[in-house]
């Protein structure tokens, strides 16, 4: 592991040239200046602080940056080595973070009346959207953010439903697919969940230039499942993790998959029916979900049950025990997994191999670059 | 190098603790179990009726309270904590299951192996409570398709709890103990088996006050008492203090005895069960009698804030980043 290093220009006699000309150069960057990352993931440290982690493909440390407070998810530029790292829900700021010199670029500020829900993707080179919270009506929007005009705020749109949470463009490059968990919240009351009676939550394909053409609900006696987060396959299949705030009793779906089809209208979501006291396990909770490298395999995590359920698409699922894991993440053959004792393994069929175990706390996502 | 600095900073009591728990809690409380459930099993193959076996239902129920908490090891496998006690049941699954093979006389109950692939629901302590103390149900006769359902669910709670036990002694043990060893992939570090038995203490604490007494309590303007668990058997309150007494018991040894503050809140905590005279928490419908089961509620969230002020520094842990603080 290497620390954060400066910029790699020299300083000499001719520095206001160097200047001039690594001012030329920065754009140009990739990933390949951070160590080649092959993911994203911030943890608490030992000492209680925050930092925000470059991981390889084999689960060791590229870089560590610190961060000023806990943070929730990433966004990862899909060229450039630079990151966004948004507050926990319900922040005001993201940072975006340059991942070779651990320099923070940029700060983006929610508007007044307005907060992130601490999820965002790029849509392209440029643009950069995020889940945020009109307070005052409650509706929930994707804002988007201008690269080339320096992370400037371009716009914003409906994002289809309330208290939108993850975000993910498909495969078409041009539609996001937003996770709406339907919960209302309020800033006055923090995490307050204000709607759990009337709450619909939905999965909603949003054009970012103009807004949802196409909404997935889910069957009325599942309307407390709140859907949260996503994963996509390369042909479009989007599958969705959900959490359930209903009544505890027979356990709920956590897993959803839907694939677009021709006629919107046919396309109802599948709801993943593992063995009951697999899905009993995970106690109604999944904090993330991915699908594997091959796409064949889908792994939905509960912090809370303490377990990872792994649903194979051709049939039978299986159910690994760690402690507070959460963060998940595609591998070539399998999965790349980390959890709040430290812990970062990886999951080829049923064998988890630990790949490292360091004194901090992974927080909830791993976050793949690229 | 790391794991030897993780272990050099944790106070030597702390792994000492580790050992005591194994030794002095969970291998004979799963011990227990397994003498209880194979009781149970033998009691109802020699009279099925429900008189007759609702002395050796308490006494296996009593000693799952004494290992219900118990979240790490063998229980994790094959969702055996729900194939023994599934509950909460809001749905009535249970009850929905079991009717469905009384209805069609069921086969599976004739095989072992077969009824090990009904339902979960219809399976375990509250499949067997329906059985025995549910009035349209209970007046079944010794050789009746009932009857042998009773045994089937019996047995099939005594290999639980015989695999229990035997995958505690042949390899759980050991595992736990060895924590941080090379090739222990269970627990990485010393450090994690501390914090699974941490979690556990508390992970129990919270079903006893979020599931045992917010079933019933519902809310002020709609209280649930039907939602009791173990109502028909007038077991709701014994398990409440069963469960803190066991888990003052894992607290103690964890510890080993070096928690005073957590030990006066549990204290604290069963006397105020004791002193309920509620057994199936009916006095949720009723103002002041509501005002019992919230207060004996408030207490049982007093010894988790003295745990996590207490116990978690002198362990050198805490409960878990992502299970808390999920999103």
């Amino acid at each position: 592991m290497r620390g954060p290093k400066n910029g790699q220009i020299k300083t000499d006699r001719r520095g206001f040239l160097t200047g001039l000309l690594a001012a030329s150069l920065a754009p140009r960057l990739t990933w390949a200046d951070a160590g080649d990352p092959a993911y994203l993931a911030a943890a608490r440290e030992a000492d209680g602080t925050f930092a925000l982690f470059g991981l390889s493909l084999n689960g060791t440390d590229l870089f560590r940056i610190p961060l000023p407070a806990r943070g929730h998810a990433a966004a990862a530029h899909p060229t450039r080595p630079e990151a966004v790292a948004f507050a926990r829900r319900p922040g005001t700021y993201a940072l975006v973070i340059n991942c070779v010199d651990g320099n923070v670029m940029h700060r983006l500020t929610a508007p007044k009346g307005r907060h992130f829900y601490g999820h965002g993707t790029f849509i392209d080179d440029d643009t950069l959207c995020c889940t945020e919270n009109d307070v005052a009506t409650g509706e929930g929007r994707i804002s988007l953010w201008s690269r080339s005009a320096g992370y400037a705020r371009i716009g914003d749109i409906p994002s289809g439903g309330i208290g939108p949470h993850d975000i993910k463009l498909m495969p078409d490059g041009k539609t996001l697919v937003v996770a709406n968990g339907g919960i209302l919240t309020h800033p006055d009351t923090g995490r307050e969940k204000l709607n759990l009676d009337t709450m619909r939550p939905n999965l909603s394909y949003v054009d970012p230039a103009s807004g949802p053409v196409e909404t997935i609900t889910l069957p009325p006696e599942l309307h407390q499942n709140s859907i949260r987060h996503l994963d996509l396959r390369a042909d479009g299949l989007v599958a969705f993790a959900m959490q359930w705030e209903g009544e505890l009793g027979a356990p709920v779906p956590l897993l959803g998959l839907h694939i677009r089809g021709p006629n919107p209208i046919d396309a109802e979501p599948i709801l993943a029916e593992p063995a009951p006291a697999d899905l009993a396990a995970l106690k109604g909770y999944a904090g993330s979900v991915s699908f594997d490298g091959t796409g064949k395999r889908i792994a939905i995590t509960s912090p809370v049950g303490g377990k990872m359920l792994v649903h194979d698409l051709e049939g039978g699922d299986w159910l690994w025990p760690r402690r507070d894991v959460c963060g998940v993440a595609s591998s070539p053959s399998g999965f790349l997994v980390t959890d709040g004792l430290g812990g970062v393994f990886r999951i080829i069929g049923e064998q988890a191999e630990n790949l490292a175990l360091a004194n901090r706390a992974w927080d909830n996502h791993l976050v793949k670059i690229g | 190098m790391r794991h030897l600095l993780i272990a050099l900073l944790l106070p030597t009591s702390a792994l000492a603790g580790v050992d005591e728990v194994i030794d002095s809690h969970i291998l004979p409380g799963y011990a227990g179990f397994a003498a209880a459930t194979a009781a149970l099993s033998q009691s109802a193959a020699q009279d099925c009726t429900a008189p007759a076996l609702q002395p050796a239902y308490h006494a296996a129920f009593d000693a799952w309270m004494g290992v219900s908490h118990i979240t790490l090891g063998p229980i994790e496998e094959g969702g055996l904590r729900q194939q023994i006690a599934f509950w909460p049941d809001a749905k009535n699954s249970t009850g929905r299951h079991l009717g469905a093979l009384l209805a069609a006389e069921d086969s599976a109950v004739d095989r072992p192996e077969s009824f090990a692939e009904v339902s979960i629901a219809a399976r375990g302590l509250f499949a067997l409570e329906r059985m025995l103390y549910e009035a349209d149900l209970n007046g079944y006769a010794a050789g009746s398709y009932p009857c042998h359902l009773v045994q089937a669910i019996s047995a099939d709670l005594a290999a639980s709890g015989q695999s229990l036990t035997e995958g505690w002694e042949s390899e759980h043990a050991e595992t736990l103990r060895s924590a941080g060893a090379a090739g222990n992939n269970t627990y990485l570090s010393e450090r994690e088996a501390l914090q699974a038995l941490y979690t556990a203490l508390l992970t129990g604490l919270e079903f006893d006050k979020d599931a045992r007494l917010a079933q019933p309590l519902g809310s002020f303007e709609r209280p649930r008492p039907r939602r009791a668990e173990a109502r028909r058997s007038g077991r709701s309150l014994r398990n409440v203090t069963l469960s803190l007494t066991a888990l003052r018991d894992l607290a103690e040894h964890l510890t080993q005895g070096q928690s005073p503050q957590t030990r006066a809140a549990f204290d604290r905590a069963i006397t105020a069960a004791e002193k309920l005279d509620d057994p199936v928490f009916e006095g949720v419908n009723d103002p002041s009698s509501r005002l019992k089961v919230e207060i004996l509620q408030q207490s049982i969230a007093s010894v988790s804030e003295a745990i996590q002020i207490e116990i978690g520094p002198l362990l050198g842990v805490s409960a878990g980043f992502n299970a808390l603080d999920g999103d």
